[in-house]
């Protein structure tokens, strides 16, 4: 059993005991999950220390990747096909450790945050551990099969738990969620059966799902439909081109895009709170991560025919998001929206296909998976105290709740990209690919550059209008004295989860190498890879 | 009389020679009777002599089909040609005596059939005979055999459904389904007299039915061929053939529809890959006598659309299952639209992974409508707090029909999508991309019903609190093992492929 394997199937092994523990126990549940996860947590941070990102630049290379663990898992024998060759592969690049790194510690936060839930716990830490799991799974598979396993595996404990544990309109949030990637990730797998096809191993002469093999173009078969040299069309759409954009769909409904992304307000605003934790500080990132090591790598020149379209579509994103941001009265559904828009950034970094660009990327999820962490936690707070989060309910906040007050400005700084907070790395970063761009590769126009550095001026107007409005000013709370006795400041408990999380984010903030240094080796790989084509 | 002399000994001795490969049937029908001896002497409270001796008899004929397997896997032709024992046909075969063995199973833990006025004797009497028929349509080469095997299968079929004929829909389900069963065989006896007609052989794997086949007007073959097709649609129920289906799988007793949903069917897949496997053959040869790619794509994607889309609006349980099953079988239809060695290859396993999945779903929705008596998605509500083990294997079941990994119906849905995408790379042809994002589509929209039962089980709660009755039966255990193979094969599937 070696580091990822354990990484990955710890949750599962923790789930199944706490599955077969008689309910008696269900008390103790929690601490169970929190000690595979913590064990987990001390796993990647181990992973991340001794990740070298000047050696193991990965990408399209297997000598590249770090803790590479390559078994044969599923080989049918189909007479005059050949055999179907599944591997369990696992390995890490730059590009998937800081997720291992973030996802373990969202988790943790997560779980914290799950003390607040009360019923049938046996199936919720389950579910929770199982979609854990899936999670770390999807970060490190490099078998497109294996990939795609987990990918789905994901789906139905959130689908649970989102419909169990949820707000009022859960049923319907959770159906539209399952829906939505349900229809990206079908689609997603005739490009796969298609890659399958198209694609074999160098040294096995067989077909293969390895993706690896998939973002080199010796290996595809010639004449076969992904075939660069064929180009082949499908409806007069090149097939390469569409099999690009069906993937691209796919992920990014996940991330999500404008205007893909009308699931996600409803899945926050319903979701308990641990689950919007874990939706907003891991899931989207799998969309952007999915992009950046599935779209540009298996399909770098539709990638590059498509830049300009995912460049407007960030800045569609950051724009509408932020718009929509605005106007919200709920506080979940606000930072919601306000996800949508920083994703944006991502997308725009990533479609400038410039180092710059793409590390901001990479730094932009990674920093926004412990600031929207941590805007949700603070959401939850004062949910579970009073069952409300309308923003014109709250008044003065900070007189009665001074720690948590606090929190929340760290938090909301941060996020509008206030200097020395990683946040404001990240953006600036995504900005500057975006803007050089146009004299590198031609890719960009600068004024998407121009508009997206509007979304951060946006930013800074709701997030800090939502200050004014809840916190400053004479208490005065639509609940009345009721209110007043149940908003108690934070706990220790609380207090734990936040602080690491604004560590992280202030951190990364002053020490941006701290990430940049693990990453650099493979986006110039990436980009390389791109550009060889 | 004196003309056929000379032949008799070489008759005689074709027909000895084939003797042996058909062991696993003959026991079938040695059981056959000793059950009917047995069930009229030994009768018992339940009927265990019969059900002892019927599944005595399957197991045994199933450990000489393993013979079979195990003596080689080269293509037979026997008793004239007129059967053909090969690969594919044991594999079905398996398939086959694996499903009436759970079919068996159920029928004994079934209540509701088993307190019964007649007793259940004569159903586990049925089966060996029902299960001979299934061997024989997977095995069958001459349109004779066909016809012959479908009818045996069919009468079975009959009885079973108008087994406990006690309120009108069960006597209207049966009698539906006889009336469109013996249409379906008279009109598909009228294709086959016209194939003979036009041929002057039945025998489909003779070189001589296709060459004749195709010297024939074009319009006198589609009409013979569509014939046929007619009773061969009635065991798959694709569209139009379907309407029978949901009528008598809600109407007939649960085992028996669990059986009808899967057994038949898959026999039914079996015997068109039969039928269509010299048309393949001999197209590059010869011009093309019928254009079964169209038609079949044409089908199956009508097929999928239709049952899928009207299992949405389905409230009934069992109404539910059976059109996910008419959506089952348009996809399956897709494996054979791309009639390939290949094709066969998924057809196989898709098959043996749907009759695992089916017979499961159709125990759970038996066993949940005798604890609680829900027969409607909305009877679910808050179950899955007091049904708990049920329930799970519900939701494990259910995301395999929809096809989602990590469970073993993924694979059979991959496996048939690449045997499509196989054919479009090789042929070109913008059918099998419209079956494939069909396919896909149908995917989608077959998850949103299946959740209905969860998503009544977990996110509703019930207004009144159930009144369970607490059956402690092996029912459970069985339900409970498929739902594990499912999730087994998920994984390892190389432990089914043979």
């Amino acid at each position: 059993m070696s580091l990822l394997s354990l990484l990955i199937f710890i949750p599962l092994v923790a789930g199944l005991i706490i599955l077969l523990l008689p309910s008696i126990w269900q008390q103790h549940y929690k601490y169970l999950a929190l000690g595979a996860i913590v064990v987990q947590l001390l796993l990647s941070a181990y992973v991340y220390l001794n990740f070298d990102g000047s050696v193991y630049s990965g990408i399209d290379t297997q000598s590249k990747y770090q803790l590479v663990e390559r078994l044969p898992w599923i080989r049918l024998d189909l007479g005059s096909f050949g055999a179907l060759e599944i591997d369990y592969f696992l390995g890490i690049d730059g590009l998937s450790m800081p997720f291992l790194v973030l996802s373990s510690l969202v988790m943790l936060v997560a779980l914290i945050s799950s003390w607040e839930i009360k019923d049938n716990l046996k199936g919720f830490f389950a579910l929770f551990l199982l979609l854990d799991t899936a999670v770390m799974g999807v970060f490190c598979a490099l078998d497109f099969f294996l990939f795609y396993v987990f990918y789905e595996l994901m789906l139905l404990p959130l689908y649970f738990l989102i419909g169990m544990w949820g707000g009022i309109r859960r049923e319907y949030a959770a159906i539209k969620f399952f829906l939505y990637t349900l229809f990206g990730s079908v689609f997603m797998l005739l490009v796969i059966i298609g890659l399958y096809f198209s694609v074999t191993d160098p040294q096995t002469g067989n077909h293969t799902f390895n993706m690896l093999h998939m973002m080199n173009p010796d290996n595809y078969v010639q004449g076969s439909i992904f075939s660069a040299l064929a180009n082949q069309e499908l409806f007069g759409i090149p097939a390469r081109l569409l099999a690009f954009i069906v993937l691209f769909i796919a992920f990014a409904i996940k991330v999500p895009v404008v205007p893909l992304h009308t699931w996600l307000p409803d899945a926050h605003v319903e979701a308990p709170t641990p689950v919007s934790i874990i939706l907003a500080g891991i899931l989207l990132k799998i969309g952007g991560y999915g992009i950046l090591r599935i779209c540009f790598s298996i399909f770098p020149d539709a990638a590059i025919e498509s830049a300009w379209w995912l460049g407007l579509i960030g800045v569609v994103s950051i724009i509408y998001g932020a718009l929509n941001a605005l106007a919200q009265k709920d506080l979940k559904r606000l930072i919601a929206y306000s996800s949508v828009s920083h994703m944006g950034f991502v997308m725009l970094g990533i479609a400038s296909v410039t180092s710059e660009g793409i590390s901001g990327a990479m730094m932009q999820m990674i920093s926004h998976g412990f600031l929207s962490s941590m805007l949700f936690f603070l959401v939850g707070v004062i949910y579970t105290r009073v069952h409300d989060r309308q923003i014109p309910n709250f008044r003065g906040l900070a007189l009665i709740m001074p720690k948590y007050t606090t929190f929340v400005m760290i938090a909301f700084f941060a996020s509008l990209g206030l200097p020395g907070f990683s946040a404001f790395i990240a953006e600036a970063f995504s900005l500057i690919g975006a803007f050089n761009s146009e004299s590198i590769n031609g890719l960009l126009p600068r004024w998407m550059a121009v508009c997206g550095s509007l979304g951060m001026l946006l930013g800074a107007a709701y997030l800090l209008w939502t200050l004014q409005r809840m916190f400053f000013g004479k208490t005065r709370l639509w609940g009345g004295e009721d209110w007043r006795q149940k908003l108690t400041d934070l706990n220790g408990r609380e207090i734990f989860a936040l602080t690491s999380l604004s560590v992280m984010a202030l951190l990364l903030g002053i020490i941006p190498s701290l990430a940049f240094d693990k990453m650099n080796a493979s986006v110039l790989e990436l980009i390389r890879l791109v550009n060889l084509r | 009389m004196n003309e056929y002399l000379p032949f008799l000994s070489g008759l005689l001795k074709d027909t000895l020679s084939g003797i042996p490969y058909i062991l696993p049937e003959i026991v079938l029908v040695l059981t056959f009777l000793v059950v009917i001896v047995a069930d009229l002497f030994l009768q018992g409270k339940r009927s265990s002599a019969a059900f002892w001796l019927s599944i005595t008899g399957i197991i045994i004929s199933v450990f000489f089909s393993f013979k079979q397997i195990e003596a080689g896997a080269d293509v037979r032709l026997l008793f004239f040609e007129n059967i053909q024992l090969d690969q594919v046909a044991v594999s079905f075969k398996f398939i086959f005596a694996f499903v009436v063995l759970l079919f068996a199973l159920f029928i004994r833990y079934d209540r509701n059939l088993q307190s019964h006025a007649k007793g259940v004797g004569d159903l586990y009497m049925l089966l060996p005979a029902v299960l001979l028929g299934l061997n024989l349509m997977a095995m069958s080469t001459s349109l004779l055999m066909i016809y012959i095997s479908i009818e045996m299968v069919s009468i079975g079929s009959y009885l079973m459904v108008g087994y406990v004929s006690a309120g009108n829909r069960q006597t209207e389900a049966s009698m539906k389904y006889a009336l469109f069963g013996s249409a379906c065989s008279a009109i598909m006896l009228y294709g086959i007299s016209l194939l003979y007609g036009f041929t002057g052989t039945i025998n489909i794997s003779d070189p001589d039915f296709i060459v004749h086949l195709g010297e024939i007007p074009e319009p006198a073959t589609a009409l013979a061929i569509i014939l046929t097709m007619v009773g061969i649609g009635f065991k798959l129920s694709f569209v139009p053939l379907h309407f029978w289906s949901p009528d008598v799988y809600e109407g007939a007793p649960t085992p028996v529809t669990a059986f009808l949903s899967t057994a038949p069917k898959i026999a039914g897949f079996a015997i068109l890959v039969r039928f269509l496997f010299p048309f393949y053959d001999q197209q590059s040869q010869t011009k093309e006598v019928f254009d079964f790619e169209t038609t079949f794509a044409v089908v199956a994607i009508i097929t999928m659309i239709v049952g899928n889309f009207a299992a949405l609006w389905q409230n009934n349980i069992k109404r539910m299952l059976a059109y996910s099953s008419i959506g089952h079988t348009g996809f399956a239809l897709m494996a054979v639209v791309s009639n390939s060695d290949y094709g066969v290859q998924s057809l196989v396993f898709y098959f043996s992974i749907y009759a695992i999945m089916n017979m499961a779903a159709f125990m759970l929705a038996g066993r949940i409508e005798r604890q609680t008596a829900a027969t409607e998605v909305d009877d679910y509500k808050g179950l899955g707090s007091v049904l708990k083990a049920e329930m799970v294997c519900f939701v494990v079941i259910l995301i395999s029909l929809t096809g989602l990994p990590p469970t073993a119906g993924f694979l059979a849905k991959l496996y048939v999508f690449s045997a499509a995408f196989e054919k479009y790379t090789s042929s070109g042809s913008i059918w099998m991309v419209a079956l494939l994002i069909t396919g896909a589509l149908t995917t989608v929209v077959s998850l949103f019903y299946y959740l209905k039962i969860p998503l009544n089980a977990y996110l509703r709660k019930s207004a009144n609190p159930y009144n369970i009755e607490n059956a402690k039966d092996p029912l459970i255990f069985i339900i409970a093992i498929l739902t594990f193979c499912v999730i087994l094969f998920g994984i390892f599937p190389s432990l089914i492929s043979w």
